[in-house]
């Protein structure tokens, strides 16, 4: 039975790894544990060791193409005696399953063609035959000489390409000449997108599609329109899938919702103390308290009396949602921002939430968070001041009407009874869509929050 | 996982040299781990070479990372190897301490993005305790003293084991990192500790033992043992030509 070579999981953050050799050519016989390919994903390069003894006998994902993990990049056939019945399974198996779908932006599908589709006329037993044959030893662009790498970008010929010329040089390489040759017979080249990027390096790798749906197509990822590629002393670096999302989602806020902001401060010496004495005991049961359930739970009393404040804008209608699933924005350095919200909070005491919500960070940076989990918030709460910033004009997570900023603890000198006293003080701001949130009722929530935060006894009274 | 990290002092040690032994190394700590997983006999390593000048590139990589022809490497003296590693364009050389972690990965769960981090972190601590500020740049793996870039990383995994590492400027002539676009990044500034430190700056041999100890808390072992360089050199041409049975004979003998 053909074995799939697949990407495996490299840890957890790992989504996608780029084949960065084939250390087997196909039709080529592998030893069980033997190194098989080279996969490289940050600055790590692993070699993957064959999963079996048997004949390397497709290669699905060619080198230079960044693909998800899971994603078959060969096809590994048994020894034994079935050789000649091997080839017709394989490529059975290999057009039914899923195609591979390498991310590499430019190229992609040609680039694997003319190891993986062969022409439907010939025959299955020839593939092995005529592909480790052609191209021979310039399966990599270091191994072209300079003179068929500068025809190549001019003619924008693509590694596939090579790999399918038979070469007359050394090893079968390919030479200037084999590639005149070639490009005399080329009518054009296979497609506008393979132009300009011979062989995608990681530099150019497109993004990883959304971790739910694994080698799934990915619609819109090749950019419209060409753009200037990087110059000296500049880095192009395509948008991950993420950053895709938050690039649209920030542009979708901004010219839905009338943003507007409004700000205040609140003296935090109360729940500085309420944490002060609560975090340890938690800690011993294994609960890591931050000031995040705080805001919270203020949070929500202060929408259970602003409602409008807890609503959507649904066409030419307000939406108030008597049920609080409250967003919070957690910053993943280069994996961008994700805004996953914690389900019914106002039915949450103060532990629970605070074991959920530090469960639901640890997962949106580990990428495992449930799809349910990422929609269908009504309010969120975006803390820049675990990054140190004093204040902030937070963008709406929209269909949301407003979104709470809270940030950094600062112990500042403030008038109390007439005397100058040092306390632990915080900006609050708001960001709020004036199309259905006036001034006056998002200055109003926001004192509100202000209040509960200063006297948390409130809550006893009020929640 | 192995209680204690081998670790030594290469001395000097041409490239390729320096890549046989990490290969024989490597080989020998997956073949230990697969015949007695989780066997005390099995230990990781960390080894420092002092390398000649030379420039290896990694599979992430292209000659077009080198400002200057290939020919005139060897005028200047400077060795040219391309390795299985991750990463881009890099130089090597004296000044510089190079390490290379052997490290069974199997036990840390093949977690190659928290293993590039766990790295990272132990050359920003070495850093910040000789009181140069360091940090990491997303998307950029390495360690970057302000705007500039101080360290460099780039990992290969066989077997599940990782090799090759990490290589901080301690006090590298710097006009080496002229001849390339450092880890393929343009208009990259490389620094040193010695530039950032001046005439307070530690030793090569005090970074080697501060990075040595910093790295084995970080990856949880419970301490190091230094191990002669004659040493290493005899157990590493020793699996070369023998069964993986009898290495781990020769190494329990």
């Amino acid at each position: 039975m053909p074995i799939s070579i697949v990407v495996p999981q490299l840890g957890g953050s790992v989504a996608e790894g780029t084949v960065s050799k084939w250390l087997k050519q196909v039709g080529e016989r592998v030893r069980k544990d033997e190194p098989l390919v080279e996969i490289q994903t940050d600055k790590i390069n692993v070699e993957l060791p064959s999963p079996a003894e048997g004949v390397l006998e497709a290669i699905t994902v060619p080198e230079g193409a960044t693909v998800l993990v899971g994603t078959e990049i060969g096809v590994l056939g048994s020894t034994a005696g079935d050789d000649a019945a091997a080839p017709a399974t394989a490529l059975s198996v290999a057009a039914a399953s899923a195609p591979a779908v390498p991310l590499s932006g430019a190229g992609a599908a040609p680039a694997i063609a003319p190891v993986m589709t062969p022409p439907p006329a010939s025959a299955p037993a020839e593939v092995p035959a005529v592909v480790p044959a052609a191209g021979g030893d310039s399966a990599r662009e270091g191994n072209l000489s300079p003179a068929v790498r500068k025809l190549m970008r001019e003619h924008a010929v693509a590694m596939s390409e090579i790999a399918a010329i038979r070469g007359s040089g050394l090893a079968g390489r390919v030479s200037r000449d084999d590639l005149l040759e070639y490009l005399k017979g080329r009518a054009t080249p296979p497609s506008a997108t393979t132009a300009g990027t011979p062989s995608p390096g990681p530099a150019l790798r497109a993004p990883a599609a959304a971790l739910a749906a694994p080698a799934a197509a990915l619609p819109g990822l090749a950019p419209a329109a060409p753009f200037a590629p990087a110059g000296p002393r500049e880095e192009l670096i395509p948008f991950s899938k993420v950053r895709k999302l938050i690039a649209e989602n920030m542009v979708r806020a901004r010219r839905t919702a009338a943003h507007t902001h409004c700000f205040d401060e609140t003296d935090m010496s109360a729940i500085v103390a309420l944490r002060r004495e609560w975090a340890p005991r938690l800690e011993a049961q294994g609960v890591h308290l931050t000031y995040m359930p705080f805001f919270i739970k203020a949070a929500v009393l202060a929408l259970k009396e602003f409602p409008w404040v807890n609503g959507e804008v649904r066409g030419e209608a307000m939406v108030v949602k008597r049920y609080y699933h409250i967003g919070i924005a957690v910053g993943r350095e280069e994996k961008g921002l994700i805004v996953p919200n914690l389900k019914d909070c106002d039915r949450k005491n103060l532990v629970q939430l605070a074991g959920e919500v530090n469960d639901l960070a640890a997962r949106a940076r580990a990428d495992r968070l449930r799809p349910d989990e990422i929609a269908g918030g009504t309010f969120s709460i975006t803390n820049a001041g675990v990054y140190g910033a004093l204040n902030s004009a937070p963008v709406i997570n929209v269909p949301e009407v407003a979104i709470l900023g809270v940030h950094k603890i600062a112990e500042r000198p403030v008038a109390r009874g007439g005397q100058v006293v040092v306390r632990p003080m915080m900006n609050v701001a708001i960001g709020f869509d004036h199309r259905v949130v006036d001034g006056e009722l998002a200055v109003k929530f926001l004192r509100r929050v202000c209040e509960l935060l200063e006297r948390p006894e409130l809550l006893w009274f009020y929640a | 996982m192995s209680a204690i990290l081998s670790v030594c002092h290469l001395g000097p040690t041409p490239y390729r040299e320096g890549l046989a032994l990490q290969q024989a190394l490597v080989s020998r700590r997956a073949a230990a781990r697969d015949a007695a997983p989780g066997g005390a006999e099995a230990t990781d390593w960390l080894l420092f070479p002092d390398h000649p000048p030379v420039l290896t590139m990694g599979r992430g990589g292209s000659e077009r990372s080198l400002r200057v022809s290939r020919e005139s490497l060897a005028a200047r003296g400077v060795e040219w190897f391309e390795v299985a590693r991750g990463g881009d364009l890099t130089w090597h050389g004296p000044g510089q301490l190079v390490g290379y972690p052997i490290v069974d990965l199997e036990p840390r769960g093949r977690d190659l993005h928290r293993y590039l981090r766990d790295l990272e972190e132990v050359l920003i601590l070495a850093l910040e305790r000789w009181g140069i500020p360091a940090r990491r740049v997303p998307g950029r793996t390495g360690v970057w003293a302000g705007e500039e870039k101080i360290a460099s990383l780039g990992i290969a995994v066989r077997h599940w084991v990782g090799y090759h590492g990490f290589a901080l400027n301690v006090s590298p002539d710097l006009g080496f990192f002229e001849l390339i676009h450092p880890c393929g990044l343009r208009g990259i500034h490389m620094t040193s500790v010695a530039s950032r430190l001046g005439a307070s700056a530690p030793t090569l041999d005090q970074t080697r033992r501060e990075v040595a100890e910093l790295l084995a808390r970080r990856l949880g072992y419970d301490g190091i043992r230094w191990v002669p360089a004659e040493e290493v050199r005899n157990q590493a041409t020793g699996i070369e030509t023998s069964t993986v049975t009898s290495a781990m004979a020769h190494h329990a003998a």
